[in-house]
């Protein structure tokens, strides 16, 4: 288990506070809000389609006003399987296209739980129940979202799945294919549905957490909450930049030295081609 | 006045000789896939003891019930009763998860391998609109099928159930009001086409009784849990550096 973060004092906080640490990559950010856009459209029209009394989970009138809206049942499934294909293109594409440099960094970094997430685990519930438990230092992540993160990933490969066999149906070589596709692609969903409540709260009410909501579009948060609230990412953190300010440091020195040698060089020239003249 | 059309057949069991010109003709004007149909001729064999015989066919097909339970079955209603009261089946929105094939009391739907969509009779929706009869009922060599608004007291239909017995095939437990009426259907036949209770596929039964539970519990949880926080935030407070 890796050590508690000491108290700090006012000054360290305030210049901690002032201290921007990058959390995302333009390629996430991005990518975290086209995905909020398509859950925003594609849930409630995806909704509006289940209009049978066995399966439906909103009321009629949400139904009839999102059907009349798009223009019918047909103008409202082709709208919710063109998008719902984009919405795979667009993740596939990060996926693939960002695997070494995005993906493979990203999950096996992130989603790896250590013994301090189970730690973690132990001491939330008390706390959230009022209890004074003290929560072990986490990484980028905290443990409820490295939970929440096998939920998502689980679910959107089945939504993917089960959304392209009920949109080509008609390749699909047997009907019971289609029959199960529905009631998983609506447990997928209402798992990632579920876990979403807490991540939207989290990310965009709670105050602690404003800090982490507005990283999502600078890509940076500041040093003081990622201090208190993800220890080990901020320890990580200020190691990478030191390596990385040696790492330039290093560079420009040598740039230097290599320019005072070119300048030798022109200035040895220029004295041989007035001796020569 | 102009009332609502409720469109309905009737169907006179004595005037059939199973020919099954009906079930051609359907097959003919839809295009049904060989080894399907979208309405049957049943031969109930030979009845009574000689010399005393008598030889019944009952021939059906979708009911176009009042309350049709496959429309119920249907998840986004890609079957749907039209405002004449015809029960029919959009192929372009249908994704032929076939639901409401076991929803139907009747059998009257099958799965259409060749379009991948639900299939079964529309009433000849098409013809009805130009004024025409459905196929079957035009093509009818005995008399036995009819066709018509149900709601006009003048209509062939409405006259036949005026002026003769007819039953319609519901039982005590289940009745979602079919529009097919039949006259002179002998009673000692009846339980051979009595409906059967409608029902869904496994994965339909799982859906509904197991996975909209499961998810509405636990959405439901996070959402009052978040509700809880969110109240204790705003009781709280923020302090100056948050």
């Amino acid at each position: 288990m890796s050590s508690a973060p000491r108290v700090l004092s006012l000054e360290e906080r305030k210049r901690l506070k002032n201290v921007r640490i990058k959390k995302h990559n333009l390629a996430n950010i991005l990518l975290h809000w086209f995905n909020v856009a398509s859950w925003f459209v594609l849930l409630p029209t995806g909704l509006a389609i289940l209009i049978s009394p066995h399966f439906r989970v909103v009321s009629l009138h949400f139904n009839n006003i999102l059907r009349s809206m798009f223009g019918g049942l047909f103008n409202l499934l082709y709208f919710h399987q063109t998008w719902g294909l984009i919405w795979i293109f667009v993740i596939l594409f990060n996926v693939i296209l960002g695997f070494r440099k995005y993906f493979v960094p990203f999950s096996s970094r992130n989603m790896m739980m250590d013994r301090d997430d189970i730690e973690w685990f132990k001491m939330k519930p008390l706390q959230v129940l009022g209890f004074k438990a003290e929560l072990p230092p986490q990484g980028a992540y905290n443990a409820g979202q490295k939970a929440y993160s096998y939920v998502v990933f689980l679910g959107i490969i089945t939504i993917m799945i089960t959304g392209l066999i009920m949109t080509f149906p008609e390749y699909m070589p047997a009907r019971w294919i289609v029959q199960w596709a529905l009631p998983l692609h609506f447990l997928a969903v209402g798992g990632v549905v579920a876990g979403l409540v807490v991540h939207v709260y989290m990310g965009a009410i709670f105050p602690e957490e404003k800090s982490a909501f507005f990283s999502m579009f600078t890509g940076n948060v500041d040093g003081l909450y990622a201090y208190s609230h993800h220890y080990k990412f901020f320890k990580q953190k200020v190691a990478e930049i030191e390596e990385w300010e040696k790492e330039e440091k290093r560079k420009i020195a040598e740039e230097m030295l290599l320019q005072r040698e070119r300048e030798e060089r022109e200035k040895r020239q220029e004295a041989n081609k007035e001796i020569e003249s | 006045m102009a009332t609502k059309k409720k469109y309905g057949f009737v169907i006179d069991v004595r005037r059939c000789i199973g020919c099954n010109a009906c079930t051609v003709a359907c097959k003919e004007q839809w295009k049904v896939p060989v080894g399907h149909s979208r309405n049957w001729v049943l031969d109930m064999g030979i009845q009574g003891s000689f010399p005393d015989l008598t030889q019944t066919f009952i021939t059906g097909q979708c009911m176009h019930c009042d309350d049709p339970p496959c429309v119920a079955a249907c998840p986004s209603e890609a079957t749907y009763k039209r405002e004449d009261g015809l029960v029919v089946i959009d192929e372009d929105t249908c994704i032929g998860c076939g639901y409401c094939i076991p929803a139907c009391l009747y059998d009257a739907r099958f799965y259409n391998e060749e379009k991948g969509v639900a299939d079964k009779c529309n009433g000849c929706f098409d013809r009805v609109e130009e004024g025409e009869l459905p196929a079957c009922v035009a093509t009818c060599v005995g008399g036995a099928r009819m066709f018509g608004d149900l709601n006009d007291p003048d209509s062939q239909v409405s006259r036949m159930i005026r002026e003769n017995q007819t039953v319609r095939l519901v039982t005590d437990e289940t009745n979602p009001g079919p529009n097919v009426y039949y006259i002179g259907l002998p009673e000692e036949l009846y339980s051979e086409v009595a409906p059967h209770p409608s029902e869904l596929p496994a994965a339909g039964k799982v859906w509904k009784k197991g996975v909209i539970p499961v998810v509405g519990l636990a959405v439901g949880a996070t959402v009052i849990g978040q509700a809880i926080a969110f109240g204790a935030q705003l009781l709280k407070g923020e302090s100056i550096d948050e």
